[in-house]
């Protein structure tokens, strides 16, 4: 079988104005011809296979929504192909939108003011669902989760949670091929965010919908993805199995200290005692990025409490932003 | 597989889309009711100024009080469609400064079809009810005849003059595209609006182009009234009226929709 998406050497780029300090600068602006070209998506290949949930990762700006507008038809790439369950999204935006579902940001698709439930109809009428297919996926629904509650609520007066929650429903309720998923749990408490996870791996089971997920947050992708892909800057750094990755970032945490005295300068003694983790500071806190493969986190908390008045500690496992800005840093083993 | 998406499937829509919009109105109920009433004292106060500027002039420029008061009217019937069906227009630059208009793009139906259809504002309605009796009254009045060409020529210059108004609107709210704050250009179309109701010919010279050739309000009362109202000097600009009503909002809508592929929305 073919594979469900596949983009080829696909590149975005973006005119920006130069912009100019001032209300003079801004009068020039006016007239000027002076552009920047922004490179946001450069030179990207992948391919997804039906069924498949792929955790779309990179910081802020990295490129991920811009890939994201293109496999939905709303941007045309620059230069590339990009083909979505065999259409050429750009081409043909109404026909791939049939296809495919889209979760974005923050933003409901829903009809603000109505009840749940009539945005369901609406739905239906739009993607020409027939009425057994209908009912077969509210039947799946409320087998799934809670939905009685939600479907006479107008989708104003719902929580974040509810809110994205419906939003995830409506985008599956045509059983499109594929859906986007951006960002879905953002905001979202640790019982909302196991309850999407949990549907999102449900659907994705029972329907063989594939899934593009863009998160910052590591839960996601542990409880969904098997696959990961990271770019930043717009170019791709990485994809392979989550697996392979886990044991390159696995070993590293972060401890934070707090100590009495000017951060900057125990910051500075700090560095000289662990030698070779690397120490940063703000204006509160001092972090140390321990590999525990080379030292126990124990033995370096113990070893700095005979030195320094320890007034608080924390223990991060390593972010997202880090692991990329390590794979981007030093490559990936 | 997908059915080919005529006529009668965004009819359909559209219907179910306008029933729900209206049922999600009424429940606000004060809010229902104050808009009511202060759609009913904008009529009644536009009506008022209408009636003393006339008992002062008894004529403007051989244009008597019931020929001005049918232009009133038809302008008032004519530029309800755009009140009613085409409101979101005005928040079109909203949800594209804030990035929210993404969310339009991923529906496999038209664009532009789609963005309209959200909101129906039942304001318009009244406009409508005051229009017609505005209109029917003027009829009786002038002893025009009451046949059945005359009524089809009515409701045909009428569909084809709102579009006129429609076509303005959606041209000045596209502008939002590309520029920053387009409420300018909106408000300016609005404000042309109020020069409608007028006969072209007390405006001089230049403003008579203008209204005729660039901001085309004159084809939104003026020039398909005096099909009904002059059927005795039918300019050659009245016939071609619902063919420039018809180009307008083709133009429209081609700009329109041009700009909304150009928007890529912000980031996320």
């Amino acid at each position: 079988m073919s594979p469900i998406i596949e983009i080829k050497n696909v590149t975005k780029e973006f005119k920006v104005l130069n912009r100019h300090e001032g209300l003079k600068g801004s009068i020039r602006d006016l007239f000027s011809r002076d552009y920047n070209i922004v490179t946001a998506v450069d030179n990207i290949s992948m391919t997804v296979e039906q069924g498949e949930i792929v955790g779309y990762l990179g910081p802020n700006g990295a490129g991920k929504s811009t890939t994201i507008k293109m496999m939905t038809g709303v941007l045309q790439p620059t230069s590339g192909e990009i083909l979505v369950s065999g259409n050429i999204p750009y081409k043909n935006r109404a026909k791939n939108a049939q296809e495919i579902g889209v979760v974005f940001g923050q933003r409901s698709q829903l009809w603000w003011a109505l009840p749940l439930i009539e945005s369901f109809r609406l739905l239906k009428d739009i993607y020409q669902i027939s009425d057994k297919d209908y009912d077969d996926m509210m039947a799946l629904y409320s087998s799934l989760v809670d939905i009685e509650p939600l479907l006479h609520k107008p989708v104003r007066q719902m929580s974040l949670g509810q809110r994205t929650l419906s939003d995830i429903l409506a985008a599956f309720l045509h059983n499109p091929k594929i859906v986007f998923l951006d960002e879905p749990t953002i905001g979202l408490d640790v019982s909302m965010k196991a309850k999407i996870r949990t549907l999102i791996h449900a659907l994705n089971k029972e329907k063989n919908t594939t899934v593009i997920l863009t998160t910052h947050d590591m839960g996601d992708v542990d409880a969904l993805c098997r696959r990961i892909v990271i770019i930043d800057k717009g170019k791709m750094l990485y994809d392979n199995d989550i697996e392979h990755l886990k044991g390159f970032f696995g070993s590293y945490r972060t401890l934070k200290l707090r100590i009495d005295g000017t951060p900057e300068e125990n910051a500075e003694v700090i560095r000289k005692e662990v030698g070779e983790f690397s120490v940063s500071c703000d204006n509160e806190w001092i972090s140390i990025l321990v590999d525990e493969d080379k030292a126990k986190i124990m033995d370096v908390l113990a070893s700095l409490q005979t030195k320094h008045e320890i007034r608080d500690i924390k223990l991060e496992e390593i972010s997202t932003e880090e692991v990329i800005k390590k794979i981007y840093e030093e490559g990936v083993c | 597989m997908t059915k080919r998406k005529g006529l009668g499937f965004y009819l359909r829509i559209y219907g179910k889309i306008l029933t729900q919009d209206i049922k999600s109105k009424m429940s606000y109920r004060a809010d229902f009711i104050i808009s009511t009433i202060g759609m009913i004292f904008t009529n009644l106060a536009g009506f008022i100024s209408f009636w003393i500027l006339f008992r002062n002039f008894p004529s403007i420029n051989g244009w008597g009080y019931y020929e001005m008061l049918f232009l009133y009217g038809f302008s008032l019937i004519a530029l309800t469609p755009v009140q009613c069906l085409f409101d979101n227009n005005w928040s079109l630059r909203m949800y594209v400064y804030s990035g929210d208009f993404i969310k339009y793009c991923f529906r496999p139906i038209n664009l532009f079809f789609y963005y309209q259809s959200e909101i129906f504002d039942i304001k318009g309605l009244g406009q409508l009810a005051f229009g017609i009796g505005t209109l029917v009254y003027s009829w009786a009045k002038l002893e025009l005849d009451v046949t059945f060409l005359a009524i089809v020529k009515t409701i045909v210059f009428l569909f084809t003059a709102s579009l006129v108004m429609i076509a303005l609107q959606n041209a000045a709210a596209a502008t939002c595209f590309w520029i920053q704050n387009s409420f300018f250009v909106l408000d300016l179309v609005l404000k042309f609006k109020d020069y409608a109701k007028y006969p072209i010919t007390i405006f001089s010279p230049v403003f008579k182009f203008i209204f005729t050739f660039i901001i085309p309000i004159a084809f939104i009362a003026y020039y398909p009234s005096l099909v009904i109202l002059r059927p005795d000097e039918i300019p050659i600009l009245s016939w071609i009226s619902p063919l420039i009503g018809m180009l307008f909002f083709f133009l429209s809508y081609k700009f329109w929709m041009f700009g909304a592929t150009r928007y890529s929305g912000t980031g996320s």
